[in-house]
């Protein structure tokens, strides 16, 4: 699965980005956080409960920072596993541009997912990451002191 | 694969649900028909500590005219939407839906209310209650409350109904001597998941469509109305040039969303081809 979108934040360039940087903040945007710790600088481990529809799965997984640029853009590597539900693996490059009216955070993501949630739940798994994914900028945006501006098209895949 | 451990419960009466539903939150769920959750369950994709089991409750039962509106219990099955003499003569679109939900099986169990409270985007009733313009009859804890289809579906799986409330009914407007139906749904295999699918309607008189409404489902989060092609097609004699420009703005005003096999442009483009089936046979409909 791949998803790519960009979203315009009302805040500066270097709030958001010690927004991502900062896991209090993390905790309050990503929908369903229940636990989230660094290791290391680079390493990140969190406790996630995914509700979509009928589907309430606990995933627990770690996330692995690399090629960071302050304030311009990093990578991450990501994995989780959500017990008897499935497991999700992938790798997501976030970059930050200063634009009219704030940041603008593009990310290009690309997963797999596996198990039954794979199996089963494929059929809407785009549209359940896009959910997702939109949700944490609403909350992030809002964690900030900021709003999530619409784009004219947001692209998406 | 069997459930994890869950306590069962069948109240008689809906205050006795909605008491229930108040005294447990999002530890318990509904169950209706069970025939997705009973699969969630046992997938144990979700893992709910209690089911209220709401089929013993008459007032969610039953389909019967009231006034201009047909009204639609949320516990009524499709094979009895697809049995009724009343939805055929009063809601004829959901009489040509119903044979493209799922198996005979799952049509004998699964309800009318379920699918609405559920939210699928690939489901058939969300889009035909949206394409009829349905009012949805909601209670909760403080009452009674009634929201529109349109209103009703705000996202993925995600309706307007609140953990605490339990979707009661419908009522869909009793169709008019003109009003003309289609529906049409694309699936690998039949009983499927709809790649793409259409419930619409229209007033006919001669070559020309009035009042029309195309609603196109599975193609993004929730169903999705076509405004621009049906501002287009609205008042005009219906003939291949005005098919073309439909299905063309269709195609634009629609941002389809990709599943795992098939391509958001795969998706536009079935748009175009279930609009120009949908008009040419509502051309050629009496």
């Amino acid at each position: 699965m791949e998803l790519n979108g960009e979203q315009l934040i009302a805040a500066p360039i270097p709030d958001v980005w010690r927004g991502l940087n900062d896991i209090d903040v993390l905790a309050k945007s990503i929908p369903g956080c229940e636990e989230i710790s660094r290791v290391s600088p680079e390493e990140i481990h969190a406790k996630v409960m995914f509700k979509i529809g009928p589907v309430r799965a606990r995933f627990s997984g770690k996330l692995l920072l690399s090629d960071v640029i302050p304030e311009q853009a990093c990578s991450m590597a990501f994995e989780g596993s959500g017990g008897a539900a499935g497991f999700a693996k992938g790798r997501s490059r976030v970059e930050l541009k200063l634009v009219d009216g704030g940041t603008l955070v593009s990310y290009t993501t690309e997963a797999s997912i596996g198990g039954k949630l794979g199996q089963i739940g494929g059929r809407l798994i785009s549209a359940s990451a896009k959910k997702i994914a939109d949700d944490f900028f609403q909350k992030f945006a809002k964690e900030l002191g900021g709003e999530v501006i619409p784009l004219q098209s947001a692209p998406e895949d | 694969m069997k459930a994890a451990q869950f306590d069962y419960v069948k109240p008689k009466t809906l205050s006795e649900a909605l008491d229930l539903l108040v005294e447990t939150g999002d530890d318990a769920r509904l169950m209706a028909g069970g025939q997705t959750l009973l699969a969630t369950l046992n997938m144990r994709l979700s893992e709910p500590s209690i089911l209220i089991d709401i089929t013993g409750i008459t007032e969610l039962k039953g389909i019967s005219v009231q006034g201009e509106s047909l009204r639609i219990g949320a516990l009524v099955t499709h094979t009895e939407i697809e049995d009724s003499d009343l939805v055929a003569k009063h809601a004829p679109l959901l009489k040509l839906a119903v044979p493209h939900i799922a198996h005979r099986a799952i049509r004998n169990l699964g309800t009318w209310g379920g699918s609405l409270a559920y939210g699928d985007p690939a489901a058939e009733w969300p889009a035909c209650s949206i394409t009829l313009q349905a009012t949805m009859i909601i209670r909760g804890p403080s009452g009674e409350r009634r929201i529109g289809a349109e209103d009703f579906f705000i996202d993925l799986y995600t309706t307007s109904l609140e953990p605490d409330e339990i979707l009661v009914a419908t009522e869909i407007p009793i169709a008019s001597k003109d009003q003309i139906s289609y529906f049409n749904e694309l699936a690998r295999r039949h009983g499927d998941y709809a790649v793409a699918g259409i419930a619409a309607v229209a007033k006919k008189s001669g070559d020309v469509l009035r009042d029309c409404v195309f609603t196109f489902f599975s193609v993004g989060a929730t169903p999705v109305v076509a405004t621009k092609a049906q501002a287009l097609i609205d008042g005009q004699e219906l003939n291949d040039q005005l098919i073309k420009e439909a299905v063309e703005i269709a195609r634009s005003e629609i941002e389809a969303i990709a599943d795992l096999t098939n391509s958001a442009e795969a998706k536009q483009h079935l748009i175009g081809v279930l609009l120009e089936r949908c008009l040419k046979d509502m051309l050629a409909q009496k």
